[in-house]
């Protein structure tokens, strides 16, 4: 997934960042509000992490604002704040989950996948498409029952794909999701990813609509099918 | 002795005895005040009736005397002006419930005649007034010669003592008979006036340790009034100052959350660590956590104990001294920066005040420049004295502070932003506010020429320190010094 971490202390941001990049997601953090404000303005993300005590803003007022423009990015309020009334006032604000610092990662990571699951209207834990399955929460991959073993690049392209079964992703979104802000993006990477996951899972299952991007196809259906 | 006292006073499994629990300290109080108010009015009250009793009996034993005498007087002249006067009508005039005795002697000193002999008067005459002892008593008597005898009226004193004293008692009596009455109504109007008192008291025994708002002080006597005032008045400041403490501990325990969060976050990818260089990354991580949860712990420390309101021993100290030992304690930190530090001291200089909150203070100042100065910049520290006040200016070369945050800055857990390098624990300068406060020092930040932040800390009133027989041992430090 692609996340924005809005955290002004550095040492979480860093601990969290290097903590949720080993998940295979891509991480862009900013210290302070109005930064927060102005990416979330520009950039899409799939999760967003947002602390409320920031230098220069509040974060409850950047939530409010994101909110009012309409946007239904999941976001996840992580913060010192613990009385009820706070509690309340985040989730009201427009936070789709509240975790009290300090948390467990695997407590976060977990309201991460729950938070993502209600934003896709999906009810069970498991990505299925066809015979392929994806655990998110254990990272777990089975083809036709067999586990199939996948780098957290590759599980992160896979699992973008399986979110939305049958719509398009560019290339720059999936490499949105595999890099964040300052990482250099090697620029075949994202083709290298399909090559593999194409691989291991059989060549018929990512299909490639030539330069528009790629997505999950059905077997049988033969459309479009085959290598770039 | 001792020893067997101790043998008896525990034998086995009989518990030693327990000294008398202390009473509760309002019951005496209440009781003794009333007791010790009956007991003095009561005795008031009686000494009162027993000189009004002594005075009523003087006077009515002078007035009964002169009275009395008189009537002897007119009993024996009347004897005498009847003349020849029979026993039976002497008998008469002589008024047996007054005691009265008359006697008459022939001129020769024959008695011829005596009432009530039984009683035994006096055996002699004296003509008139006269106080004569006989039988056990002291008569006063009157005579008179009348031509062949002498007739002498006599009364036993005893008499007019008696009843002078009926007289006296009759008066005093009902007074000593309304004592107890007056006990009831002084006891009743004890309670009376203490009851506001015994209310207070309720009302104070009521109190835990939350309830601190004011006591009622209507309708109370002038007399207790200031003390609930005095009470009220403490029991604010001792409000406020919980106030205080509890949102200094909430927000302590709030910040502490910040440095426990990153540890718990450091620990967790310590042990999600692929491989060995993200292991060797996460585990100085952490111990970076672990540094700065120590260090905010420690400023916590530092600012409660430079909450005290008076320092422990306030003595005139060498700032240079402590300035010097401070920056010696910041080297460490300003090595690992590259940062220069330099100090210009003038040993002479002395301020009033404790050294552990000016070596706070100090290391505090010394810590932010390091902290926030440039990396690889400047620190230069002075201290001076100027028109007689010490002087303690601390410069850096960093971004400085601008205009409009340098009063927020002072207050606790503030932090500016983020972006630099460095986590602060957001004391540092509400510990040297603090400190200086209570050293009646003012603290000002402006800029410096260096190009950053210049705080400058100025006392009242320099001291001065005898210069030591030798020059102090400058610390090692990185960089040049002056």
């Amino acid at each position: 997934m692609r996340l924005l971490l809005v955290e002004d202390d550095r040492m979480i941001g860093e601990s969290l960042r290097a903590a949720l990049k080993l998940e295979g997601h891509a991480v862009d953090w900013v210290t302070d509000a109005p930064a927060a404000t102005a990416t979330l303005a520009t950039e899409r993300f799939d999760l967003v992490l947002l602390d409320l005590g920031l230098p220069r803003g509040d974060g409850l007022d950047v939530l409010r604002a994101f909110r009012a423009r309409g946007d239904a990015t999941p976001v996840i309020v992580l913060t010192a704040r613990d009385a009820l009334p706070e509690r309340v006032a985040g989730l009201d604000a427009g936070a789709d989950d509240y975790l009290v610092k300090p948390f467990e990662l695997d407590e976060l990571l977990a309201r991460m996948r729950a938070v993502q699951r209600r934003h896709s209207g999906r009810a069970a834990t498991v990505l299925v498409h066809e015979d392929l399955e994806f655990d998110p929460a254990t990272h777990r991959v089975t083809l036709r029952g067999e586990p199939v073993t996948l780098s957290a690049r590759e599980l992160a392209v896979l699992e973008a794909l399986m979110q939305r079964p049958g719509a398009i992703l560019s290339r720059a979104q999936l490499e949105d999701r595999l890099y964040g802000w300052g990482e250099e993006v090697e620029s075949n990477a994202v083709s290298v990813y399909v090559h593999q996951l194409r691989k291991k899972l059989g060549p018929e299952l990512i299909r490639t609509m030539r330069g528009v991007g790629y997505y999950l196809g059905r077997r049988g259906d033969a459309a479009g099918a085959g290598s770039e | 002795m001792t020893m067997a006292d101790d043998a008896a006073s525990s034998p086995g499994a009989t518990p030693a005895p327990v000294p008398a629990a202390p009473r509760p300290l309002l019951r005496p109080i209440g009781r003794t005040l009333r007791v010790r108010l009956l007991l003095s009015l009561l005795a008031v009250l009686v000494i009162a009736a027993a000189a009004m009793g002594a005075s009523i009996y003087w006077s009515v034993l002078r007035q009964t005397e002169r009275l009395f005498d008189y009537q002897l007087r007119q009993m024996a002249l009347s004897l005498r002006d009847q003349g020849e006067i029979a026993p039976e009508d002497a008998r008469v005039i002589a008024q047996d419930q007054l005691d009265f005795v008359v006697q008459i002697w022939s001129v020769d000193g024959r008695e011829v005649y005596a009432s009530r002999r039984e009683i035994e008067p006096p055996n002699r005459a004296v003509i008139g007034y006269a106080d004569i002892a006989a039988g056990g008593e002291t008569w006063r008597t009157y005579g008179v010669i009348a031509r062949d005898r002498v007739i002498q009226v006599a009364q036993p004193q005893r008499i007019r003592h008696t009843y002078a004293a009926q007289v006296a008692l009759r008066s005093v009596g009902p007074l000593l008979l309304m004592a107890p009455l007056l006990a009831l109504v002084i006891a009743w109007l004890v309670s009376r006036t203490l009851a506001p008192l015994q209310r207070l008291a309720g009302e104070v025994r009521a109190r835990d340790s939350h309830s601190l708002q004011a006591l009622p002080g209507e309708d109370l006597p002038d007399e207790v009034r200031p003390l609930v005032q005095a009470l009220n008045a403490l029991l604010g400041r001792l409000g406020e100052a919980l106030a205080a403490q509890r949102h200094f501990v909430s927000d302590a325990a709030h910040e502490l959350r910040s440095p426990l969060t990153a540890l718990k976050l450091q620990v967790q990818v310590l042990r999600r660590a692929p491989d060995e260089a993200a292991r060797d990354a996460a585990a100085q991580a952490l111990t970076a956590g672990v540094d700065r949860a120590t260090r905010l712990v420690e400023q916590l420390l530092s600012l409660a104990r430079s909450d005290v309101a008076a320092g422990p021993e306030v003595r005139t100290l060498p700032l240079g001294e402590i300035v010097r030992q401070a920056m010696a304690d910041g080297v460490a930190l300003a090595a690992a920066r590259g940062t220069t530090l330099e100090l210009d001291a003038d040993d002479d200089v002395g301020v009033a005040g404790d050294a552990a909150g000016l070596t706070a203070l100090a290391r505090n100042l010394v810590d932010n420049a390091v902290r926030y100065g440039a990396s690889g910049g400047r620190v230069a520290v002075r201290v001076t004295s100027e028109g007689g006040r010490a002087l303690l200016r601390v410069e850096d070369d960093g971004p400085g502070i601008p205009a409009e945050d340098r009063e927020r800055v002072f207050d606790r857990f503030v932090r500016r932003d983020a972006t630099g390098a460095e986590t602060g624990s957001g004391l540092g300068l509400a510990i040297v506010r603090q400190v200086a406060s209570r050293q009646q020092a003012e603290v000002v930040l402006d800029d410096s020429p260096l190009g950053g932040l210049r705080v400058t800390v100025t006392w009242p009133a320099a001291g001065t320190i005898a210069p030591p027989p030798a020059a102090p041992a400058v610390p090692a430090a990185p960089g040049p010094r002056p």
